[in-house]
């Protein structure tokens, strides 16, 4: 097929169709050939060149010397590219000068020796050259800029390419190339096996190829360590690495940016801990402290009256009273801390939730915050809830106590709480609704109410509703917050029934 | 005075406003209390003889907030503040502000009647000034226009000739309105009006 072709096509077709200028030389060195990219080139009609001694389109100054030249190729004919490197160039008809390069081919037709020389011209070649040499320099800048340095590691023979960037970081002084073993020694040797990690990563050929680590490198002229980030590439030839071709740039500055940052972050989290730390002790300490002050006050009545000789019976009974239920208060806050805090050791008991209701309503009105109206909604005969008991009033409380405190700081029209205990059918438990008159909460405040210490009360520590989330959830249900554009904070819990 | 002295106080937990109670009653005092601060200020209405113990950390409106409120409706109201924990930046701020006192939880018996004794002085000392205050004002109110005017004149140092000439009246009227200034406002001398002057806001 191919031989066919071959046939079938002459060398004259050939001759014309190519894309460079063809000149084909006898060996008396007189033009028998040009093809018309030649014709063209050179300014000739093929009337004109056909026979022209080939020195008539060189420039004079070079004749004398183009014809050793050719006497010399003459007697050792091979295809080779004239001039060895020097510019060549070619004189047009009209006597203007071309640089161009020249390749030189032998050829024999029958017995005669030609000579085939191909022209392109130079000023091509040399724009590309220009550009490329273009491209390096914006390579070079955009290196210096990003502080790059570039290395080319060459697995066959084991050592590294490097440029002056990464020279100046490793402290070594001109040489272009470096040991593999001189190059790892000015590693720092705890950053040594991470790294060697990261490249036996990337020299798996299943890998991309990609690696990218940082290390610490100590260059032994001042003694200074630096932070390097090196990312690259590994080239594979049949399945094996032959080279890592990455960059690597001087990151100290940052890491030490980092590590100030770390440690800011390290002080403000231990700081926070403090904070918190502070906040529930005096959270604690307020709960212990008010009774304690209480039973103080009572103690110091039942004192007096009994000095002073002329008591009223009734107050100092009243006295002593309000001091026992002061001091059982304070120890009941301490139970509910202790079992708040040993949330795993949950005692759960069978109750009525209404009747908890009930209770927590009493406490809450006994506890200054009896300002509200209940609407009550009962599910009546409803099945008994499992949980315990303190727990499951304390949440009820809590969230009561929250209705209340967000009518009056709103300075409420009506202070109606609207509570709802039912079963709720689709999960099969208890489920509470507790919705107040208040002014509701804007979407922000909604999202955070239950996390930790967040509060919008000037005096809150805003442990309450956490607490309360915690709680529920210790005792198998959920408490959260109904979205609703309606006015009015609305709170959901449920609790798991006692089957 | 004791007796008509009235103690208010002030504290969201209900056996602490129980206990002090019993103590402040078992002293011969009249005691009123509330559970909020917004409650106390909705039932009092003018200024009376007495003063007030409030705790620091309510919910709604604290006690340092009520002391603003008194404040910047001019009620002169001595103020004993209860607090949990001694915190200083706080009372330093209260104390400025005109508190009394800033008394730590729990209190002993001595330590808050002491500082109910020195208040209740406070609160005395702020009626007389007030009723002091309150004549002197409804006499100058007798005054006719140009009686003030001569007083204002007067009372600054100037002469009746100088009088008489800044306000374009004869010596004589000026000797006419002076006496009626001074019988009016019962000023003995020229230094007691000045002192009346003053207490008068002229």
């Amino acid at each position: 097929m191919k031989d066919s072709l071959l046939t079938n096509l002459s060398v004259q077709t050939l001759f014309d169709v190519a894309a460079d200028a063809m000149l084909l030389v006898d060996d008396t060195g007189h033009v028998q050939q040009a093809n018309p990219v030649a014709l063209e080139l050179l300014g000739y009609t093929f009337e004109q060149i056909n026979g022209l001694e080939i020195e008539a389109l060189i420039p004079e100054s070079y004749r004398s010397q183009h014809h050793q030249h050719r006497n010399t190729y003459a007697k050792n004919p091979e295809k080779r590219p004239m001039g060895k490197g020097r510019d060549l160039v070619a004189l047009r008809r009209d006597r203007s000068e071309l640089a161009v390069d020249i390749s030189l081919s032998p050829l024999d037709i029958g017995n005669q020796h030609f000579v085939l020389a191909t022209l392109h011209i130079a000023d091509k070649r040399r724009k590309v050259e220009e550009a490329l040499k273009i491209s390096e320099e914006r390579l070079r800048l955009a290196k210096e800029a990003a502080g790059l340095g570039v290395f080319d590691f060459d697995y066959r023979h084991n050592i590294i390419h490097w440029d002056e960037r990464m020279r100046d970081i490793w402290g070594e002084e001109s040489e272009e190339t470096v040991s593999y073993k001189k190059f790892v020694a000015a590693i720092h040797p705890d950053d040594r096996v991470a790294r060697q990690a990261v490249i036996d990563r990337a020299i798996d050929p299943a890998s991309n190829g990609e690696y990218s680590v940082d290390y610490r490198v100590k260059n032994p002229n001042d003694g200074v360590e630096r932070w390097i980030a090196t990312m690259g590439r590994i080239h594979f030839t049949n399945g094996h690495a032959t080279r890592l071709l990455g960059v690597a740039r001087d990151i100290t500055e940052q890491k030490i940016l980092e590590k100030t940052l770390q440690e800011q972050r390290a002080e403000m989290e231990a700081l926070f801990k403090q904070q918190v730390a502070s906040q529930t002790v005096s959270a604690i300490a307020h709960e212990l402290n008010q009774p304690l002050a209480a039973i103080s006050a009572y103690s110091e009545v039942a004192l007096h009256a009994l000095n002073s000789g002329t008591f009223n019976p009734e107050n100092l009974k009243h006295a002593l009273e309000g001091a026992v239920a002061q001091a059982q208060r304070a120890g009941k806050s301490l139970h509910e801390l202790l079992a708040f805090m040993q949330k795993g050791q949950l005692v759960t008991e069978r109750f009525e939730l209404n009747h908890v209701l009930k209770e927590a309503l009493n406490i809450a009105k006994g506890d200054g915050y009896g300002d509200f109206s209940p609407l009550l909604s009962l599910e009546p005969a409803m099945p008994e809830v499992l949980g315990n008991v303190t727990q499951v009033r304390k949440i009820l409380v809590n969230l009561l106590r929250n209705a209340v405190e967000a009518m009056r700081g709103a300075g409420a029209p009506s202070s109606a709480i609207s509570i709802t205990v039912r079963t709720n059918q689709e999960i099969n438990m208890a489920h509470v609704t507790i919705q107040d008159s208040g002014p509701g909460l804007d979407a922000d405040t909604a999202k955070r109410i239950f996390e930790p210490f967040f509060t919008t009360k000037p005096t809150g520590i805003g442990m309450g509703l956490a607490i309360s989330r915690a709680l529920t959830e210790a005792n198998g249900g959920q408490l959260w917050l109904e979205q609703n554009n309606k006015p009015g904070a609305t709170f959901h819990f449920t609790l798991p029934f006692a089957t | 005075m004791n007796t008509e002295a009235t103690i208010f106080i002030i504290d969201d937990d209900p056996a602490i406003r129980d206990s002090l109670t019993l103590m402040v009653v078992q002293e011969g005092f009249t005691v009123s209390t509330f559970e909020s601060a917004e409650a106390f200020l909705e039932s009092f209405q003018t200024e009376r003889f007495g003063c007030a113990i409030v705790d620091l950390r309510m919910s709604g409106m604290d006690g340092m907030q009520l002391q603003e409120m008194l404040t910047k409706h001019h009620i002169q109201l001595p103020i004993i503040f209860l607090t949990g924990h001694g915190d200083i930046p706080m009372s330093v701020r209260a104390i400025r502000a005109g508190a009394i006192d800033f008394l730590t939880k729990p209190v002993t018996r001595e330590k808050l009647m002491t500082s109910v004794r020195f208040a209740l002085i406070e609160s005395e000392r702020i009626l007389t000034e007030r009723a002091t205050h309150q004549s002197v004002q409804s006499h100058l109110a007798e005054l006719t226009e140009r009686e003030r005017d001569v007083m204002a004149l007067a009372v600054q140092g100037h002469s009746n000739k100088e009088i008489a000439r800044q306000l374009g009246i004869s010596h004589r009227t000026v000797e006419i309105h002076k006496s009626k200034v001074m019988h009016k406002t019962g000023a003995t001398n020229l230094l007691d009006l000045a002192r009346i002057a003053h207490e008068g806001d002229l």
